[in-house]
């Protein structure tokens, strides 16, 4: 299921019209391979979210390309057809608050996607199952959401954005309400998920714990990225 | 282990589904029209049975007598009261004579001098006859005119004459005397017969006009109840059949009698056939007249026949039946009726034998699709 | 595919079947509010059935016996039992008053019956228990709604009569139970109030001077015996031969006596149509507010149940949840609401329906027409919670 990771390449986003627009992204690229973490970090209002919703395909960008493993997302003002489809089957996302299905098990919370996309029932549960043990979350397979703890509830997360095997996943602040032990260990997580997955993981983040795991970092100011090296060495 | 949460919830859920589920069904197939009929049944019976009419009639009194003057007049006094038992014979009042009695004083007078006319009369006829004797006798001697002895021979039957006038006058002033007498006798009011006095119908100082009563007398041996039977039950009504009385002041007594007779006039107003009962034997105290009976005139036996309670029977397109229940089927069975008992059975003439189940109550209308559940009583009748 | 509306349900199912019930409460409301309408009408009805008639001949130009009063002297029936066509005739009186057992005064249609058999028309058709009159006098069958019991006496103005025999569901078109005695004892009940009017009746005939003339000594009881009998009943019913007409034998009446005959379905006109429209339509007012009322409640309690899981639904869109997908799960849950609600609103319904004083007829159309309605509600009910849900930005799940 592995792509090729994920390219932006001038992405431009522009808010309103005439005089009063104001542009939001002035020209981002970016570039995140298979199996790659990367940190994006930048203060508010500096486009940080108007990026993560073009990358998740829930905005479009005004201007620029986004090529998502092999396949061209937007185009200077085209897009694919389905984007909601795209967002089903080829972009993982974690929240900041896991935002599991209060009513689904683990289990369906995570085989939810598959099931959506038509798979059958017992297919996305074993391939849940499979996950969650990865995860080590195996044990809480049939445990409602509310009565996991916090990191579980974020593993259970992951695990419900690895599902479809996508090429990205987009993890929006997923460490902000863990402490520092916790946080490091998503992130480990994260790193051994990208690998085995072969994803590209783009992890926004204000949070000083685990900026030095990244090897790579994209700092957004003012619309526009700089990348940067980062100090981490990614849990090797 | 883990999968218990889960678990527990879904039997909670089914715990509250499912008695509702099965709530809905029993209410969707208990009520409405699928629902089968509850009814009652009864085999049919060979049974005697005892016909009666019933009726209902006032205590009369068979002879009844309202004595009152012959001549308008007030009432001069009346001896006897409400209740009162009189003889034969006794006097029970009289009338104001009025100016009777004076009449009858000028009427004696009347009589006197007609008496005293007819002697002078007679008087005078003798001397007249002497007269016209000794004349004749002149005349045969030719002492005297044959015009004379003529006028004497006309003053004879002259005199003659008025005293045959004067015997007739006293002859109606006699009867006038009499006719007197006789009204002053009818200002008495006697009793005819024995009896009960049941009405005073004015005090002395009243004045009624003839032919009013001023009291009534009823022969209280001869009360009697005049019956009225509704035409369609009065079938096999006659003479001498024994029959029930309650009278309404003693509910619970049942006074014996028989019927004494049959009107041969029936009512064709109230469409009612009338009948006199009489007492077995007075009852004590005596009923007063007008009070209400009611009759129950006993019917000879029947042979037994088949019987089937009167509430089965129903009319079904215009036809009289009763549904029959056999080998767990319905079907309408028309039928002949014959004798009805007051007790609610009917013999059947034609249409069931003896042993057919027929139903008798049902809680609803039946047709010969109905489901029915034969029960012992149906809700809510009571007991 | 998995059902999400099925999962949340069982979620949250004590909030959703308690939900339910109270909706289920309000929709046994409205169809015990059918079932009352039905029941006015179904009143109306069985009185005509139980009555056995094919034609009822009543005073000319009245809507009797039940609508409007209506006399006739007690020998008209004679005049239409010869006409052709005319199979059984029976007068009857109706007369709704005040009877009395013991202590206790129960309002009933107290209905003279002519002597003879059962199944003549006016006499009741069925009994629970008893037997039917045998006697011309003091025997009445009563109807089980008025409370009495076999054998006990019950007082109809100046008589005792006593209970031989019960029914079931004979009622006048109000509702008030039947009691049924002889056609004598009816009309002299009718007409005859009680002693004490009628000694001033009799005390006011002795005071008139025409009637009490010293020179005539019969002429007052006559006059008082004609005052004091009733020879009027209020309608004739007849039962036609097989094989005639209603309207020719009625236009037969109607030409040769002079009277007004109505048929089974004009009589139905007179009682559902004019007899209880206005209460139909109150009760029709009623059913429509209701109605709306539920609708309400059921969009007010989907919007609120869908409102609680925005969150979710922005998630389910953001990982790519076809508008469809979340549609349905608003919209199932809306229907199981229904059912639910309905099912309960059912169960009351049946279940309270017998303590109400009248009779409610709960028709199965009824239900199944209330059940379509109840999903038709629901459904439009959660358009409103679907559209919210459907505008939900799947970027709000993305804090931004």
């Amino acid at each position: 299921m592995s792509g090729k990771g994920i390219r932006i390449e001038g992405l431009t986003k522009r808010y309103g019209r005439g005089d009063t627009a104001v542009d939001a992204l002035k020209g981002v690229d970016m570039q995140v391979a298979p199996g790659e973490v990367v940190g994006l970090i930048g203060p508010s209002g500096s486009g940080k979210s108007t990026l993560l919703k073009c990358l998740g395909a829930v905005i479009e960008p005004t201007a620029g390309r986004m090529i998502l493993g092999d396949e061209v997302i937007y185009d200077d003002g085209w897009r694919v057809g389905d984007l909601r489809a795209l967002r089903r089957d080829r972009i993982g996302f974690v929240f900041q608050a896991p935002y599991l299905i209060p009513f689904l098990d683990v289990t369906d919370n995570v085989a939810l996607l598959p099931m959506l996309a038509g798979q059958p029932n017992a297919e996305s549960r074993r391939r849940a199952l499979e996950l969650l043990q990865g995860l080590d979350v195996q044990h809480r397979a049939r445990a409602m959401p509310s009565q996991l703890s916090g990191g579980e509830q974020q593993r259970v997360a992951i695990a419900r954005g690895l599902v479809n095997r996508p090429p990205v996943i987009l993890a929006d602040e997923p460490t902000a309400p863990l402490d520092s032990e916790r946080a490091l260990g998503v992130m480990r997580i994260l790193n051994r998920m990208a690998r085995r997955f072969e994803t590209a993981i783009i992890v926004v983040t204000h949070d000083e714990k685990i900026i030095p795991t990244f090897r790579r970092i994209y700092h957004i100011r003012d619309g526009v990225t700089y990348e940067e090296a980062g100090q981490g060495r990614g849990f090797d | 282990m883990k999968r218990l949460p889960i678990q527990g919830r879904t039997l909670g859920l089914l715990a509250v589904l499912l008695p509702l589920l099965g709530l809905f069904v029993y209410v969707a197939v208990r009520s409405g029209p699928l629902a089968p009929v509850p009814v009652t049944l009864a085999t049919v019976e060979e049974h005697t049975l005892s016909p009666a009419l019933f009726g209902i009639g006032t205590v009369e009194a068979r002879y009844r007598y309202r004595i009152g003057p012959t001549v308008a007049g007030r009432v001069k006094r009346l001896e006897v009261q409400v209740g009162d038992r009189v003889r034969a014979g006794q006097l029970l009042g009289e009338m104001e004579p009025v100016d009777l009695e004076a009449r009858l004083l000028a009427q004696a007078a009347a009589l006197k001098r007609a008496r005293a006319q007819l002697r002078e009369a007679e008087a005078a006829h003798a001397y007249a006859r002497s007269q016209a004797l000794r004349y004749e006798k002149l005349l045969a001697a030719h002492t005297v005119s044959e015009e004379v002895v003529a006028g004497k021979r006309q003053e004879r039957l002259l005199t003659g004459a008025a005293l045959d006038g004067a015997r007739e006058e006293l002859v109606r002033v006699g009867a006038e005397q009499e006719a007197l007498q006789a009204q002053r006798d009818n200002l008495q009011l006697v009793a005819p017969a024995a009896g009960l006095v049941t009405l005073r119908g004015a005090d002395p100082g009243t004045t009624v006009v003839a032919g009013q009563a001023v009291v009534e007398l009823i022969d209280t041996n001869s009360l009697w109840i005049n019956v009225r039977f509704n035409q369609t039950e009065a079938q096999g009504l006659r003479a001498a059949l024994p029959a029930g009385i309650v009278l309404r002041s003693r509910a619970g007594q049942r006074l014996a009698g028989q019927v004494l007779r049959v009107e041969p006039l029936a009512d064709q107003v109230t469409e009612e056939t009338l009948a006199k009962v009489s007492f077995a034997r007075l009852p004590d105290p005596l009923p007063p007249l007008g009070e209400l009976a009611e009759v129950t005139v006993s019917l000879p036996g029947l042979p037994s026949a088949p019987v089937i309670p009167n509430a089965a029977i129903q009319r079904v397109k215009g036809r009289l039946g009763v549904w029959q229940v056999s080998g767990g089927d319905l079907r309408f069975t028309p039928v002949e009726l014959g004798v009805a008992g007051l007790d609610g059975r009917v013999q059947v003439r034609v249409g069931l034998r003896s042993g057919d189940r027929i139903v008798v109550y049902s809680a609803r209308a039946l047709s010969a699709r109905s489901r029915i559940t034969p029960v012992e009583r149906l809700s809510g009748a009571g007991s | 595919m998995i059902s999400l509306a099925g999962r949340d349900i069982l979620h949250a199912w004590g909030k959703f079947v308690f939900t339910g019930i109270g909706l289920g409460l309000l929709i046994g409301v409205t169809l015990t509010m059918a079932g009352v309408y039905r029941g006015m009408v179904d009143d109306a009805r069985v009185l005509l059935d139980n009555s056995g008639a094919d034609l009822w001949v009543v005073q000319r130009d009245t809507l009797g016996p039940y609508a409007e009063s209506s006399s006739l002297h007690d020998d008209v029936w004679r005049g239409v039992r010869g006409l052709p066509g005319v199979a059984r005739v029976a007068n009857v009186t109706y007369l709704t008053m005040q009877v009395r057992q013991g202590e206790r005064d129960v309002r009933a249609m107290v209905t003279g019956i002519t002597a003879g058999e059962p199944g003549l028309p006016g006499w009741p058709p069925r009994l629970v228990a008893g037997r039917q009159i045998t006697r011309g006098h003091f025997e009445a069958v009563a109807d089980v709604a008025s409370g009495f019991k076999l054998g006990e006496r019950i007082q109809i103005r100046r008589n005792a009569y006593r209970v031989v025999g019960l029914t079931r569901r004979m009622v006048s078109s109000s509702g008030d139970p039947m009691v049924f005695i002889p056609l004598r004892d009816a009309q002299e009940a009718q007409f005859l109030k009680d002693n004490e009017a009628i000694r001033q009746e009799r005390r006011r005939t002795a005071d008139n001077p025409a009637f009490n003339r010293p020179g005539v000594p019969g002429l007052l009881d006559a006059v008082i015996n004609s005052q004091s009998s009733n020879p009027y009943v209020n309608a004739v019913l007849v039962q036609l031969a097989p094989g005639h007409a209603a309207a020719t034998v009625a236009d037969s009446i109607r030409r040769w006596k002079r009277l007004t005959v109505y048929t089974r379905p004009q009589m139905e006109e007179i009682l559902v149509g004019k007899l209880i429209a206005t209460s139909a339509r109150q009760i029709g007012m009623f059913l429509v507010i209701l109605a709306i009322v539920s609708a309400a409640i059921v969009a007010f309690i989907i919007y609120t149940l869908t409102l609680g899981k925005i969150r979710e639904i922005a998630v389910l869109k953001l990982i790519g949840t076809r508008n469809r997908t979340i549609a349905a799960l608003i919209l199932q849950q809306a229907i199981a609401l229904g059912v639910i609600g309905f099912a309960v609103g059912k169960i009351t319904a049946t279940f309270w329906a017998p303590v109400f004083p009248k009779y409610v007829l709960l028709l199965p159309l009824d239900s199944v027409i209330g059940f379509g309605a109840v999903v038709v509600i629901c459904v439009l009910a959660s358009v409103i919670a679907i559209r919210a849900a459907l505008k939900v930005d799947p970027a709000e799940a993305i804090g931004g």
